[in-house]
């Protein structure tokens, strides 16, 4: 059997203390092979970004605290790595992106510049770094690339951000991306155009996607297996086609039914009534 | 009125919570109002006259005699803002029956302070003699020469004595008032003439705003303290209290402008207003009920650093000598005095100073500590 | 960038107006002149004004004309640098002003750009540790400089540092020693260096405490913001993330507030030079007040509001230069 690409076990982050004391991850435990392509599906305040954020120790440590667990990254424990190899693997292995590209991009750097950062950071072989930036933008479907790197985050409109921002991410080649709500922020339209270049992506490499997302509807041709979390916990997991069809947990039918669905009548949007549930 | 119940709170309940959080804030305040208090009951914590005096079988308060009218201004006007504040609430029941009552007694007072004569007595009750006498703490009045000069601190004079013999510890008590009013007193006045001025040109906007905000930037080229040099010297109202205070005032006002002409143009923007406008609300009535408190926090915490602004000023006026000049005791004047004698003489800079310092630092304290309970972005409790 | 250029420098025009017009105003409330106006008067600091003097005060404000043409006189001569001669001694007051302008400027300037080499790394550090012991005693310190009045600085800085009876390291009064001019060259500037110290320290430290906090918050605000998150998911060490990122980000509202501190530096000069007896603009501020020197008084008036003026300007150019936001448009 070989080793999962990712295995979280009994990952527990707290806020505060005392009184004030958050359980924002409360024990979950789950595993990703590579090339596979995992959905986190949960509310706000579920905890889906905050252990997204705690997979590369992202979150801020004086307010976060990694109660318990670890988080085997190709058999390492990235809760417990020093520093310096912590940051090998951010960017290189592990690639992010976020929900605002707008405010996730440096408003004073262009974005050639932001994305040739990554690249000299992680791969100092290359000798071309601007025909990598040039071949990166072009993968997820901006044109006249070479005509952009000299740009601003603010010239440029939501979507193709954050394309910018994939292009970045994809720069170094990673094994794995966590999108955090990548398509939020945007518009219905360009919400699919983005969802579509990243199942294209997927299709092309071998790398694995952890997409957190609020919104059922995203998941379904897009992820192999899908997680739904509820108040820090996982109550479901398995395979997309299977939770879909079968959903056993009452959440997690809450959710689904709470997507709406064209051509049927509904009079109010579903609302998911949480005394039903656990 | 809702009263406050366990979970909702006034914003002022919530802005007081934060700021006794803050400790130097809640220090910094203590220290502001000892010092009202001091420049209060002045003429009763450094006088020549004693408080009371039994001479003779007969009681005297010779004090109470001697007090300017000015200075029973002061005593009484302070003390009746204070009752009123502590008695709001049931005034409000009836507010037109109290402003008549208020306004009758202010008229009382000033007939009264009209016809009376404050006994100008330069003699001291330190050396008559008397069955019993009650001397003020610092029994020197801070415009009575001694011969005892450059006296050194002692007991007899804790601050010691300056050129002519004057007590510095009486003059640092006396100066508190003078600082301490020229400070209130022009912020009152820029406050009146900023919030009025910015008021209209965050609501009106267009042109009265483009007229106000080009006004306020013409004023703001010149450098405050070269343009109130420039006015005082040219009106030739050195050593006029009541000149000086206007002239800080009318020429500070231009930061309050700013800034409730920005926090007018955001909340003119939010839909309560437009709420109250709808409902037929004067402009007026949206001006001042709903608008500006809601801009009070901001204006607030400009105001305490306006006072320790206008202050500081004060005492560079005085220092240079376009100020309060002596026998008046100002900060600044004692300052500017000791600077030829600052060999040997410490204490006429030191205490002074100390005293210029810790009333500008607890302004400053009260001042950061409103301004960390105002800011939106501390508003997670 | 260009349109906004234009646009800005067209608006300088107007406030330039402005402030020939508040400074006209003055001079013709001025007392003694409000008394020339009316046909009679004559008297200036105390002092009967000789007839000279009258017909040279009259004719500098034009105060024997009506008032527009008097104004339009009065802005072309503040144009030509005519302010009109001393009364005191009778030199054009752009002479006098001219003599003395490079010491305030090279006073003001050095307190300027101190303040602002210190400022930045303390406020910097400061944010990077907040709530830290470091943080807090900045902060603390930054305060307690910050309240201290700029004469009690000076008069304490004398007590200790020079002259009297504790430490004698540094001169108290003077730009120059007296034997200065027989100085070959390094050593007069070793010497002015000397005696700037003390000045530049007592006009420094107040506007240190202003831009230190500025840049505090102006950081603390910058590392909060996504891209810095962005920065650190990409694998840069934190010092980058700090210095490159964050603080690229934190300098631009930080860069644009020396206007701000302009016109508090003058006026601080005026204090500082009267104090160290330094042949500076201040100075002759100071003396013209004395003298009520009607013509120097209004000269410098009229110049430190354009020096202002050109700050917030030059603050504006900046801005645009260094924010991308805003010259891309």
């Amino acid at each position: 059997m070989s080793i999962p690409l990712l295995r979280v076990e009994n990952l527990g982050i707290h806020f505060g203390s005392g009184e004030n004391l958050v359980k924002a991850v409360d024990g979950i435990s789950f595993s990703m092979a590579a090339g596979e392509t995992l959905a986190v599906v949960g509310e706000s305040g579920s905890g889906k970004s905050v252990t997204a954020l705690a997979l590369t120790r992202l979150l801020a440590t004086p307010s976060a605290r990694y109660a318990s667990g670890q988080i085997e990254f190709k058999g390492r424990d990235t809760l417990r790595l020093p520093e310096s190899e912590l940051r090998a693997l951010r960017g290189k292995q592990i690639a992010y992106i976020f929900q605002e590209p707008a405010s996730s991009l440096n408003p004073v750097f262009t974005i050639g510049y932001q994305i040739q950062e990554a690249i000299e950071l992680h791969r100092p072989e290359v000798s071309n770094v601007e025909a990598e930036i040039i071949r990166a933008l072009h993968t997820v479907g901006i044109r006249e690339p070479e005509k952009r790197l000299g740009d601003y985050p603010h010239q440029l409109s939501g979507g193709m951000q954050q394309r910018v921002m994939i292009a970045m991410a994809l720069a170094c080649q990673p094994d794995l991306l966590v999108a955090d709500e990548p398509t939020t922020a945007l518009d219905v339209t360009i919400q699919k155009q983005i969802m579509d270049l990243l199942k294209e992506l997927k299709q092309k490499s071998n790398m694995a996607i952890l997409l957190i997302t609020h919104n059922f509807g995203l998941v379904a041709d897009f992820a192999d297996h899908v997680l739904v979390m509820f108040r820090g916990r996982i109550v479901e997991s398995g395979r997309t086609a299977d939770v879909l069809r079968n959903p056993q947990h009452a959440y997690t039918k809450a959710l689904i039914e709470c997507v709406p669905r064209l051509g049927q009548k509904q009079h109010r949007l579903k609302v998911i009534d949480y005394a039903g549930i656990e | 009125m809702n009263p406050a119940s366990a979970n909702h709170q006034t914003y002022a309940q919530r802005l007081w919570r934060h700021f006794r959080a803050d400790k130097f804030a809640h220090y910094g305040l203590g220290i502001v109002i000892a010092l009202f208090i001091i420049a209060a009951l002045a003429p009763f914590l450094a006088n020549s006259h004693a408080i009371v005096r039994v001479a003779d079988g007969r009681i005297t308060f010779p004090v109470l005699l001697s007090l300017e009218p000015i200075e029973w201004r002061f005593l009484i006007y302070v003390l009746l803002a204070a009752l009123i504040y502590f008695f709001r609430r049931k005034l409000q029941t009836h507010p037109r029956r109290f402003l008549l009552l208020t306004c009758f007694f202010v008229a009382l007072v000033e007939l009264w302070l009209g016809f009376s004569h404050p006994i100008n007595d330069p003699s001291n009750d330190r050396e008559r003699p008397s069955s019993f006498k009650l001397m003020p703490p610092v029994a020197y009045s801070p415009i009575e020469t001694t011969p005892d000069q450059f006296s050194p601190p002692m007991w007899k004079h804790p601050c010691g004595t300056d050129s002519t013999g004057r007590d510095i510890a009486a003059r640092m008590l006396h100066g508190a008032r003078i600082s301490l009013s020229i400070g209130f007193v022009s912020q009152s006045i820029a406050l009146l003439v900023g919030i009025t001025l910015g008021g209209l040109a965050g609501y009106y906007r267009g042109w009265l705003d483009i007229g106000v905000s080009r006004f306020v930037e013409i004023i703001e080229c010149f450098p405050s303290l070269l343009l109130i040099l420039v006015v005082i010297n040219f009106t030739g109202s050195q050593n006029n209290m009541f000149c000086i205070m206007a002239v800080i005032g009318l020429t500070s006002w231009t930061g309050v402008a700013r800034l409730v002409r920005g926090e007018f143009l955001r909340l003119s923007g939010q839909p309560f207003t437009l709420a109250a406008q709808a409902i037929g609300a004067s402009d007026f009535r949206v001006i001042l009920r709903h608008l500006l408190p809601n801009a009070l926090g901001p204006i607030l915490v400009v105001a305490t650093f306006g006072v320790a602004s206008a202050i500081l000023i004060e005492s560079s006026l005085s220092f240079l000598g376009f100020g309060m000049q002596a026998p008046t005791p100002s900060w600044g004047d004692i300052l500017s005095e000791s600077r030829r004698y600052i060999d040997f003489a410490w204490w006429l800079a030191f205490f002074p100073g100390l005293a210029m310092l810790v009333t500008i630092m607890s302004y400053n304290f009260v001042g950061e500590g409103l301004r960390d309970a105002v800011d939106p972005r501390l508003r997670i409790k | 960038m260009t349109t906004y250029l234009i646009r800005r420098t067209l608006l300088l025009f107007p406030t330039l107006l402005g402030i020939t017009l508040l400074t006209f105003l003055l001079i013709r409330l001025a007392p003694g002149n409000a008394a020339l106006l009316k046909g009679g008067g004559g008297e200036s600091g105390g002092r009967a004004m000789t007839a000279e003097v009258r017909e040279q005060t009259i004719k500098l404000y034009g105060l024997d004309k009506d008032p527009l043409t008097a104004y339009v006189d009065w802005i072309a001569k503040v144009f030509r640098l005519d302010l009109g001669e001393s009364i005191v001694d009778h030199r054009a007051v752009a002479a006098k002003i001219g003599e003395r302008l490079p010491l305030t400027i090279s006073l003001a300037g050095s307190a300027l750009i101190l303040s602002y080499l210190i400022a930045i790394p303390l406020g910097i550090i400061a944010a990077i540790k907040r709530g830290q012991t470091v943080d807090r005693a900045i902060s603390f310190i930054v305060f307690v400089l910050y309240s201290i009045p700029s004469f009690a600085a000076a008069l304490l800085l004398i007590l200790l540092v020079a002259g009297g009876d504790y430490l004698n390291l540094l001169p108290m009064y003077g730009a120059n020693s007296i034997n200065a001019s027989e100085m070959g060259f390094p050593a007069w500037v070793r010497d002015r260096i000397v005696h700037m110290i003390l000045p530049v320290v007592c006009l420094t430290y107040a506007s240190l405490s202003y831009i230190s906090r500025y840049a505090r918050v102006s950081m603390l605000e910058a590392l909060g913001q996504d891209f810095v998150r962005t920065a650190r998911a990409k694998g840069l060490p934190e010092r980058l993330v700090i210095l490159r990122h964050a603080l690229r980000n934190a300098l631009i509202p930080v860069i644009t507030v020396f206007a701000l501190e302009l016109p508090v530096l003058i006026s601080g000069a005026v204090i500082i030079e009267e104090i160290f007896s330094l042949p500076g603009m201040g100075q002759l501020m100071f003396q013209a007040l004395a003298a009520r020197d009607g013509p120097v008084i209004m000269g410098i008036t009229t110049l430190a509001a354009i020096i202002t003026l050109l700050g917030y300007f030059i603050a504006d150019i900046l801005y645009v230069l260094v924010d991308p936001r805003i010259s891309y448009q």
